[in-house]
């Protein structure tokens, strides 16, 4: 096999699918990337048996054949050469050599036929979705998301699609994040919520950051896959039942007290009081009267900080105490100029949302203080 | 200065007291022959016949067939005895229950409104005679052992002073038993080199002591002079919270060592939940029969007042304490340290149901015990014998 591609051509897809290359493997062959050369394509994937990435790349004028090398190092070896470069790559004497300019490399190799593959788990059903749908849904909840949460259910993203409804659900068991969006297209079916884990949900995050067509969704039983732009993502499936969210989110009508008020005051009000809150356990404590939302913190060394945000409010009084975190990460999600929250007691979660209710909740569970 | 006051024959004397007709007879407070009960406490007239607290009802009868067996009534024991902790902090904060009939204070910072701590230990123990009609014994010494012992000294209705520079004239005639941690073997060892007094054991080489027993050689050779360090703990301030308790006879069967361990675990835990405090770290002791005394540690990635928590892990520390140990065993204990104020408590969305249950559980158990007594409402696996 042989080919020559410039520098750059080569180093974005290497990058992509180096996101799959855990640092620590138990197979040797899984810190490689697979390179199937034919005559006009390039195609590189990589895996950790949970999740695959795969690019492709045209080429002019390659000669077929496949190969495993190193992922890190050729990576490395591509980013430091210097712009420009065109890199000739071929398999000779049971090794990889890379020439470029005056440089040399020769780089070990294992049989391509042993890299393993996540075909097979998805099934041919389909649809399409605009990129900026997907990835909306993804930024505004995946912050959610558990990790290494022995609720191993938690530690991805819940995805469901009814009609034409797409929805996303994320919780790490003291908040929520759910929102959801309408599909343009028919394709597809319903299903019922897969959860794609976390490695998942952040590849495919990188995956939607870059290009502008619409991306295919395929899910099967096992498996999800994305695909756009000759990149393309399979994760395996969190094989658990995620808890019915539905029950905790509360309905506007439970929430007797009721605020509204500038998004992004509130949150740099919380933000400043947030730096002398308790580093462990980051709580403050809101005291909600007449038109003032106060926030007060102190920390173990008592020191003390104190916010007044106005808002507009009915509703009694009422004093609770949050994860000064879990409130920033919310509003920091929502785009609105105006958020609303909406309270019972001090005891029972706290319901967030932008003032033009645009399919996104965030609930977040109080402290006991 | 520190006192140690302690109530004679306790159970039984709030029994007489209540009853004046049955103060010249002798009166056990314990469990019904029949039902393998033991004696909890007797007083002073039937001690006369040889019976002691822990002693089996059955023969307690023998030894004196005419006592009044009566039920233990523990509820109000505590009750009475809350009474009494409220008399001690007129005088001082500084209160350390060691159960429910005795505790030390210490009554330093008391002495320039109240007058010595002697003169204070006489209005206690004033004061318990008057407002509730019972008998304590008090000994004010200069540190906790040599209160403890001075209390002892002169029982029933005692009263005993030491003065710091009576020390070694009140210590060195007294007979090595009396210390803490000599039993029979240790005193039988003593013996042997000629040692039955606290002064002899002052006067004995350390590397004598030091070999036959260790590292308790030279705890000891501080008691035989009077050295004793530990300050006053009042409940509140614990660093630990611990129950422990010694068997009538040996115990080899497993799952009564369960059950007696369950009991101690549910006090610990209540008493923690009554401070307000969690513990991170869960500590069984045991002591077998030729004294070899074992304890297991475990720490808990986040704190817990919980007796369902605390008891998995001591039960697990038994199951290991036994396998280095095995056979019977005198003694067994549990105790929690690492007490922290309770943090901030995240809620959470889908409540752990089995963790939910747990907590409503020791709350309601907390609550009938707290009005019907400690023994009131118990685990089933508790009543093991």
């Amino acid at each position: 096999m042989k080919f020559v591609i410039e520098k750059e051509a080569l180093l974005v897809p290497l990058q992509f699918v180096n996101g799959a290359v855990e640092r620590r493997q138990t197979l040797p062959i899984l810190s490689n990337i697979l390179m199937r050369i034919s005559a006009e394509e390039l195609t590189l994937s990589a895996t950790d048996m949970e999740v695959e990435m795969v690019a492709k790349l045209a080429l002019a004028g390659g000669e077929a054949g496949d190969v495993t090398v190193p992922a890190r190092k050729i990576t490395d070896i591509c980013r430091a050469l210097p712009n420009g470069a065109e890199i000739a790559v071929a398999v000779k004497d049971g090794r990889l050599s890379l020439r470029s300019g005056r440089s040399r490399f020769n780089l070990s190799i294992l049989p391509a036929e042993d890299f393993p593959n996540l075909e097979g788990l998805v099934e041919a059903r389909d649809f399409t979705i605009r990129r900026e749908q997907l990835k909306r849904l993804l930024e505004r909840t995946q912050f959610a998301m558990a990790q290494q949460d022995v609720r191993y259910y938690l530690n991805g993203l819940l995805l469901e699609r009814t009609g034409r409804r797409l929805r996303a659900v994320a919780t790490d068991g003291h908040r929520l994040a759910l929102c959801e969006t309408e599909l343009d297209g028919q394709g597809g079916a319903d299903f019922e919520g897969v959860i794609v884990p976390r490695k998942g949900v952040l590849e495919l995050s990188r995956l939607l950051a870059e290009g502008k067509d619409d991306v295919r969704v395929a899910i099967g039983g096992q498996a999800i896959r994305v695909s756009g732009d000759g990149v393309q993502l399979t994760s395996k499936l969190i094989d658990g039942k995620f808890p019915d969210y539905t029950r905790v989110v509360p309905g506007p009508e439970q929430c007797t007290r009721r605020l509204s008020t500038d998004r992004e005051l509130l949150r740099q009000s919380l933000s400043r009081a947030a730096i002398l809150s308790n580093e462990k356990y980051r709580a403050v404590r809101l005291c909600l009267e007449g038109g003032i939302l106060r926030i007060l913190a102190h920390n173990p060394e008592q020191e003390e900080a104190e916010e007044e945000v106005e808002i507009s409010y009915e509703g009694d009084t009422l004093e609770v105490g949050f994860n000064v975190a879990y409130l920033i990460d919310a509003l920091g999600a929502i785009p609105s100029e105006t958020v609303r929250m909406d309270l019972m007691d001090g005891s029972s979660s706290c319901l967030i949302r932008s003032a033009d209710d645009d399919g996104c909740q965030y609930v977040v569970m109080p402290m006991r203080l | 200065m520190i006192l140690h006051v302690d109530m004679d024959a306790f159970y039984a004397s709030v029994e007489v007291r209540d009853r004046p007709e049955l103060a010249a007879k002798p009166v056990i407070v314990g469990g019904r022959p029949g039902s393998r009960g033991v004696v909890a406490a007797a007083n002073y007239v039937a001690r006369r016949f040889g019976v002691h607290s822990a002693m089996p009802s059955a023969t307690a009868l023998k030894l004196c067939p005419e006592a009044v067996i009566l039920p233990v009534r523990m509820a109000y024991y505590a009750e009475v005895s809350r009474a009494i902790r409220a008399i001690f902090r007129t005088f001082t904060p500084v209160v350390e229950p060691l159960s429910l009939d005795e505790a030390f204070l210490d009554c330093s910072a008391s002495e320039c409104l109240f007058g010595s701590s002697a003169d204070i230990g006489r209005r206690i123990k004033r004061t318990i005679r008057d407002e509730l009609d019972l008998v304590a014994s008090v000994g004010v010494a200069p540190n906790k052992f040599l209160a403890k012992l001075a209390s002892d000294l002169d029982k029933p209705d005692g009263f005993v002073v030491v003065q710091p520079e009576g020390v070694r004239a009140f210590l060195d005639p007294l007979p090595v038993e009396r210390l803490w941690g000599v039993g029979r073997v240790a005193s039988t060892r003593l013996a042997r080199l000629g040692i039955r007094t606290v002064g002899q054991l002052r006067d004995a080489s350390s590397d004598v002591l030091e070999a036959l027993f260790g590292r308790a050689g030279s705890h000891l050779r501080e008691l035989s002079r009077g050295i004793d360090h530990r300050a006053v703990v009042p409940d509140h301030l614990a660093k630990s919270i611990s129950h422990e308790t010694t068997f009538a006879t040996d115990i080899a069967d497993r799952e009564i060592l369960r059950a007696r361990l369950l009991e101690l675990t549910e006090q610990v835990a209540r008493r923690l939940r009554r401070l307000g405090l969690e513990a991170r770290t869960v500590q069984v002791k045991l002591r077998r029969s030729d004294f070899q005394t074992i304890t297991r540690a475990h720490t808990l990635s986040s704190p817990t007042d919980m007796t369902q928590e605390i008891w998995q892990i001591a039960d697990q520390l038994l199951r290991t304490g036994l396998v280095r140990g095995p056979g019977p065993l005198r003694l067994i204990g549990v105790g929690v340290s690492g007490l922290e104020e309770p943090a901030p408590r995240q809620q959470t969305l889908f409540e752990d149901e089995s963790r939910a249950r747990g907590r409503r559980l020791d709350a309601a158990v907390d609550d009938i015990n707290g009005r019907f007594g400690k023994r009131a409402l118990r685990r089933a696996a508790e009543l093991k014998h």
